[in-house]
């Protein structure tokens, strides 16, 4: 029995070993110059995906032009603003350029380069409202995003005004709230909402730039003091020569236009023609998560739970504590938690895929452990007290008779845990994974077209599903379970 | 005559309930002993500490020289001698009726897999069911699966077999023939330690009859002394209530 007991956790063992291993040789090795910056998904026109994909805006060609300039190299990470902010906090990341504005209290945990953008807040409100002034807010709802200066602001004249905020995570939800007329208004900063409007988004701006405050890129406070310096370095060189103002007006200036999606074809076929490739490697990334972390799930949840049913009462103890913890802690902090809560503790970088993989696995696991717990503890204790009196020891009484029965019992809830696991791999897009909901999210951050975009990612995990069901039905009947 | 199981002391407690309550007890070689007493005596508890299937509180119970009290027993090893036949007959459900009986033969490497399925079909034919090798344990009736039962317990050749009530979740026209195995193994000279309620068994197969009650060995005999001269109260009442139904 102690034997048993021991090839268990030295199994426990290996599978940890191997996930830290797996960790390590992920994280890229540290070549002469090259930096992880940190960025939102959805803020246009500082930084957003284009049409093949890529990350295009103000921040995005600065940065790539400041690194070509100051001769390092550059690794975007679109992880979202509140991600890439604390990622950098956490050592993940080395820097981060997101239209972060410079504030005191932002300056207590960072260290920002030289302003290179200066922008002020302004009010929009739905095209036919007939709001102009703050004073006509009183008693109202006004939408903001999550972490930005809009947000702030209104935070500091709600009570003056008198109106209720709500906070949003991304931009396209925040103006869809205003456009359907559910918030009066919303306060972004003025070249974010000018670029939207641009892009078709009803709304018009009331206001002039009020709190005018500047963008700086960002690093932890204290490290990676070279990188700000050649960001200032670089910054200088580029609007010494021009390239600067190129920039901007590329995105703000007249010819801005000619970036937009005003052109494209937004009919339902039109959007999944030219997102083709987006959501394709979307999907793959989706069922690829799927796939791994079903397996760790399994193995996590196969063992924990025969930890549960193995007649050792510091086994049963551990395994109950392990389900407790991860059926109890929601998917989303638990993955931010690992994601960026493991490397502030230990120093140790994970890459949002590692990260992702192990959240799944305890978070299914947990819930795979308690079924296979169950399942095995509904086969009739007469089972196994006829098979111990014939001799045959725990592990093969376990074996030959108890699981054969069980797994008949737990074939359902596996296949059931599957397709959960499918769609939880969803949340995960909030630590950055490039998913098919993370997917979704970075179309319709680009084209505004949220309806007809969710509605296409809501069809292929339909589809997906389906076929799995089929999957696993075509199996259960072919092994006779 | 030797001795093949030896009880001493043996107490079982459950939390603050004392189930045994210190029960010596000698089983010789070739000896029935049949228990019986009422419902909540400790008759069952007594019956499934001898296979340490309920690990004993406090005493020792030596089985062919082996305490199994003893935690440096090896219990895998003691269970291979001691055949066990249970109330609810617990057949493993994911097998056939052959599967059932070569299970430990072959698992524990006693016999090849085709010594033991002639052993299987054999033992089949003793409890009069050759013609069930490749039946499903669910297509049998509740005799068919305690006689099934009795040949796997048999399988490996044990030199004791306890019976745990196993005619009590019969109907009535299937106990006989659970029976009369039971009296056949007799015969051949089985060690047998039963626990039922059939009260003619007992006077016709037991050497010895024990009655428990309250966790004690409150008298034990032969049938006649048990049957037909009780002289603890308890047993003349257990008696009357059960045989003048």
């Amino acid at each position: 029995m102690k034997r048993k007991m021991w090839a268990v956790l030295t199994t426990l063992a290996v599978f940890f070993a191997c996930l830290v291993t797996f960790n390590l040789s992920a994280t890229p090795a540290k070549a002469e110059t090259t930096y992880t910056i940190g960025t939102d998904v959805t803020f246009p026109p500082f930084e957003f995906a284009n049409k093949q994909n890529k990350y295009v805006g103000i921040d995005m060609d600065l940065i790539r032009a400041i690194a070509k300039n100051q001769r390092f190299k550059v690794k975007i990470k679109p992880v979202g603003f509140n991600a890439a902010v604390q990622s950098v906090q956490s050592g993940q990341l080395d820097g981060v350029i997101a239209g972060m504005s410079i504030t005191k209290e932002r300056e207590a945990t960072f260290d920002f380069s030289k302003p290179y953008f200066t922008s002020g807040v302004v009010m929009a409100v739905a095209k036919n409202s007939k709001i102009t002034k703050l004073s006509q807010l009183k008693g109202k709802k006004v939408a903001v995003k999550t972490g930005t200066s809009g947000a702030d602001y209104a935070n500091s004249i709600k009570n003056k005004y008198g109106f209720k905020v709500v906070t949003f995570d991304d931009s396209n939800n925040m103006y869809e709230d205003v456009m359907t007329g559910n918030s009066a208004a919303c306060f972004e900063d003025s070249p974010v909402m000018r670029y939207g409007i641009k892009q078709g988004t009803k709304l018009k701006i009331v206001t002039k730039p009020a709190e005018n405050g500047s963008y700086g890129f960002a690093v932890e406070k204290g490290h990676n003091q070279k990188l700000l310096k050649s960001f200032n370095k670089g910054l200088a060189n580029l609007k010494a020569n021009g390239q600067y103002k190129k920039i901007t007006e590329k995105y703000l200036g007249k010819d801005a236009s000619k970036d937009t999606d005003s052109t494209s074809d937004n009919s339902f076929f039109g959007l999944i023609k030219q997102n083709k490739s987006a959501l394709w490697s979307g999907f793959k990334e989706t069922l690829w998560l799927t796939v791994v972390s079903i397996i760790f799930a399994t193995i996590f949840g196969v063992l924990v739970g025969l930890m549960g049913v193995f007649p050792n009462k510091f086994l049963n103890g551990l395994s109950t504590t392990l389900i407790y913890i991860f059926r109890g802690l929601p998917l989303l902090v638990l993955a931010l938690f690992i994601y960026t809560g493991i490397p502030s503790l230990t120093g140790q970088k994970i890459p949002a895929f590692v990260a992702g993989i192990i959240t799944l696995m305890f978070n299914e696991g947990a819930y795979i452990a308690a079924f296979v717990k169950g399942g095995i503890n509904a086969v009739d204790t007469g089972q196994m007290e006829a098979a111990r009196s014939l001799g045959l020891p725990f592990g093969r009484a376990m074996r030959k008779v108890i699981l054969p029965q069980g797994i008949r019992i737990m074939v359902p809830s596996f296949i059931n845990q599957f397709i959960i696991t499918l769609k939880d791999t969803s949340i995960l897009s909030i630590i950055g994974i490039l998913e098919l909901t993370q997917t979704g999210k970075i179309i319709i951050a680009r084209n505004l077209q949220g309806f007809k975009v969710w509605t296409i990612i809501a069809i292929i995990y339909l589809v997906v599903i389906t076929l799995l069901t089929w999957l696993s039905n075509w199996v259960q009947k072919r092994s006779k379970l | 005559m030797s001795t093949r199981l030896k009880v001493t002391d043996l107490v079982k407690t459950y939390g603050d309930n004392e189930v045994l309550k210190g029960i010596n007890l000698e089983v010789q070689n070739n000896e029935v002993v049949v228990i019986i007493g009422p419902s909540g005596s400790g008759k069952s508890t007594l019956l499934r500490t001898l296979n340490k299937l309920e690990a004993p509180t406090s005493g020792s119970i030596v089985i062919d020289g082996y305490d199994i009290a003893d935690p440096k027993t090896d219990i895998n090893k003691v269970r291979e001698n001691i055949g066990m036949v249970f109330q609810h007959f617990n057949l493993f459900n994911n097998m056939t009726v052959g599967e059932n009986i070569m299970l430990a033969p072959t698992e524990l490497k006693k016999s090849d897999k085709t010594a033991a399925e002639k052993q299987a079909k054999q033992l089949l034919a003793t409890v009069g069911l050759e013609e069930k090798f490749d039946a499903r344990v669910q297509s049998l009736s509740g005799g068919q699966e305690q006689r099934v039962a009795i040949a796997r317990a048999l399988a490996m050749n044990p030199d004791i077999m306890l019976f745990d009530e196993p005619t009590s979740a019969l109907d009535p026209e299937m106990v006989g023939d659970v029976l009369e195995v039971m009296k056949t193994l007799a015969k051949q000279g089985m060690t047998m330690v039963v626990v039922t309620h059939e009260m003619g068994f007992a006077k016709e197969v037991a050497d010895r009859v024990i009655f428990v009650d309250d966790g004690n060995i409150q008298e034990q005999g032969t049938p006649e002394e048990i049957f037909d001269h009780p002289k603890h109260p308890r047993l003349q009442d257990f008696l009357n209530k059960v045989l003048n139904v």
